[in-house]
């Protein structure tokens, strides 16, 4: 028997209805449309600061570190502070994109994406200070081991080239990761683009089709670079904090420096999280994607990295007292009671203080509250930062060599500046990129269709059951 | 020989085709999903993926090239810190730690492309924009005979439609 030829058989088939396209895909596809005024406004204005900023430096670099606050005995200032700030906030994107992976936490997939993103803009900044802090740019490449005519090599017993490794690394895993993240739905956005952005992301997708073998080595990469990741996450603030713990200052020679500086980041990254994904949440109606289920999980994490950094804060009295030495002593003494106590007891307020009112579910569920308080935070963190630099530098062993350091005009205004710098990199970011992991979204939502009553139910039907 | 597109709205359906149409020798088939699912992958590829050898090999790198380096450095140039030997393996440890986070996630990385084969210059025919939204697809290629058999096992798994790729 001849077959029939296969135009015949397709012939016989009925046409089905027009393929649907994704919901998901739509809702989270249109933050990217159209840029509104009061979004170009706030790029401005951003922008604005950024050049301002820039400006600013550039001042410095031509007249010299003389234009920032530095009085003997405090070199390491507001830039050092705003430096170790920054790579605090980069931890909640890692933590969440690869730690809670490999816990196979799957609410993460609703805020991995904008955390992974703030990561590395986070990341960014922070390499600005390093920079701006030395002074001397032009020179700074010196920190790097490269072959020179000195024959010279850089020092690696010394804890600041620890961190330029470690700092480098995290950057280039973090980017890397987000972009690994991104193909798929870089893929989603180029099938339905067109123009300018359809060049942009055929070229970024690689040509992605979601292919088994594609997906299969995305599932293993993304696994394996959750697994470097956990170590690096944990290892890069602990490796900042050595740039303290191992010198020989009243309140910095600390053990608990490690597990306190870790905490302390996954907290402030956690709270610039919500900061900014509260506002997005609303402004583009993503709540149906990120729920407050989501935001309530992210509120225990901050309780919990909150009472971990309270812990720290007590511990560090406790083993000032306890040790004996009197530097020690009176060095915390004066963190509380001296020149620097309202920079102490706002970080102890923000910090440890009034997080514990998530105990509290009406407090967790309220919106406007998290918002208020992770803003509180970011104030408090920086705060921490500030009271461990300064405070330990300006009341070292001799008396007659203490000092005060107040930040210059110059410094608050690059600080500022950061704050600009990262703003506009997420901005950028928002209306180019997915800011929702689109395929994991779906992923959920495709496998509850399969097993009804997972994540996905719990997180739509959950302030129905509470 | 024709390729035909199968599609299906269960990634569960489309990896029991899979499984069925590998089963009955139709080797050359692809598997278009909008998301991961270790049932399609398992269907189409039961072995482990090939990603981790670059993992091991990117790690490996850095951690010799880490502890190489820094000894290596130390030694070219000795001056003495601290009064620390100049092979000093726990704060050089640090150095060797991160550099084999570094290659083994850049290794990492790269596997994914050549594992992968990206970056792809041509999209396939088979594939379309409904395969980044809600729908999978299993496209097969067999012999003209081969048609109405393959076509019969796609509907017998609740296919949403069947089609020829025109090529």
């Amino acid at each position: 028997m001849t077959p029939p030829p296969a135009e015949s058989v397709a012939a016989m088939i009925r046409p089905g209805p027009p393929p649907r396209d994704s919901k998901i895909n739509r809702d989270i596809l249109s933050v990217m449309e159209g840029a509104s005024l009061p979004y170009w406004l706030l790029l401005a204005i951003v922008g604005g600061f950024v050049a301002l900023a820039g400006g600013i430096w550039l001042y410095q670099v031509y007249k010299g570190l003389g234009i920032a606050g530095y009085v003997h005995p405090v070199f390491w200032g507001t830039y050092i502070v705003t430096f170790v700030f920054w790579v605090g906030i980069a931890h909640a994107g890692t933590l969440i994109s690869a730690i809670l992976y490999l816990f196979r936490a799957k609410w993460r997939a609703a805020i991995n994406r904008s955390a992974e993103a703030m990561t590395v803009f986070a990341v960014l900044t922070a390499a600005q200070f390093l920079g701006i802090h030395v002074g001397r740019i032009w020179k700074s490449y010196f920190i790097l081991p490269y072959p020179n005519q000195r024959g010279l090599w850089v020092n690696f017993k010394s804890p600041l080239l620890w961190d330029t490794f470690a700092i480098s690394t995290y950057a280039t895993i973090s980017a890397v990761f987000l972009f690994i993240g991104l193909i798929p739905d870089i893929a989603i956005a180029r099938d339905r683009a067109k123009g300018w952005r359809k060049v942009l992301y055929t070229i970024l997708a690689l040509g992605w089709q979601g292919t088994a073998l594609e997906w299969k080595s995305h599932s293993r990469t993304v696994l394996h670079l959750s697994g470097l990741a956990t170590p690096l996450v944990l290892s890069v603030h602990s490796v900042v904090s050595w740039d303290f713990a191992m010198s020989i200052v009243p309140g910095w020679h600390a053990t608990i420096f490690g597990p306190y500086f870790v905490a302390g980041a996954i907290f402030s990254g956690f709270a610039m999280v919500l900061t900014m994904m509260i506002p997005v949440r609303r402004i583009f109606g993503l709540e149906e994607h990120i729920t407050d289920y989501h935001l309530e999980n992210m509120a225990r994490f901050l309780l919990l990295t909150s009472i971990i950094v309270g812990y720290a804060y007590c511990a560090e009295y406790f083993i000032a007292w306890y040790s004996g030495v009197e530097a020690e002593q009176t060095s915390f003494w004066l963190r509380a009671f001296g020149p620097y106590w309202i920079s102490t007891w706002v970080m102890i307020l923000c910090n440890a203080v009034f997080p514990q009112l998530l105990w509290f579910r009406k407090l967790r569920t309220n919106v406007p509250f998290l918002f208020v308080l992770s803003v509180l935070i970011n104030v408090g963190m920086w705060f921490e930062r500030y009271v461990i630099i300064i405070s330990g530098l300006s009341r070292e062993y001799d008396p007659s060599a203490w000092g005060i350091y107040t930040p210059s005009w110059a410094e608050l205004g690059i600080v500022a500046g950061s704050f600009a710098f990262f703003s506009m990199f997420f901005l950028i970011f928002l209306k180019l990129f997915p800011i929702v992991a689109i395929a994991e979204v779906k992923e959920i939502a495709i496998h509850e269709k399969e097993h009804p009553g997972g994540e996905w139910e719990h997180a739509h039907t959950y302030g129905e059951i509470h | 020989m024709p390729t035909l597109l199968g599609v299906f709205d269960h990634p569960l359906s489309a990896a029991r085709v899979t499984e069925r149409l590998r089963g009955r020798g139709y080797t050359d088939l692809e598997v278009y999903s909008p998301v991961p699912s270790h049932e399609l992958d398992y269907a189409v590829y039961p072995k482990p993926s090939r990603v981790r050898i670059f993992t091991l090999i990117g790690g490996l790198v850095g951690v010799v090239t880490g502890y190489a380096m820094t000894i290596w450095m130390a030694n070219d140039w000795r001056i003495m810190l601290g009064g620390k030997p100049f092979s000093s393996i726990p704060p050089y440890t640090i150095i060797a730690f991160e550099l084999t986070i570094l290659f083994g996630g850049l290794l990492t990385a790269l596997g994914l492309f050549v594992v992968a084969r990206l970056p792809r210059f041509k999209r396939d025919r088979a594939y379309s924009k409904r395969f980044s939204a809600e729908d999978f697809g299993v496209a097969v290629r067999c012999r003209d005979r081969d048609v109405a058999e393959v076509d019969a096992l796609m509907r017998a798994h609740d296919a949403l439609e069947v089609e020829v790729v025109p090529g």
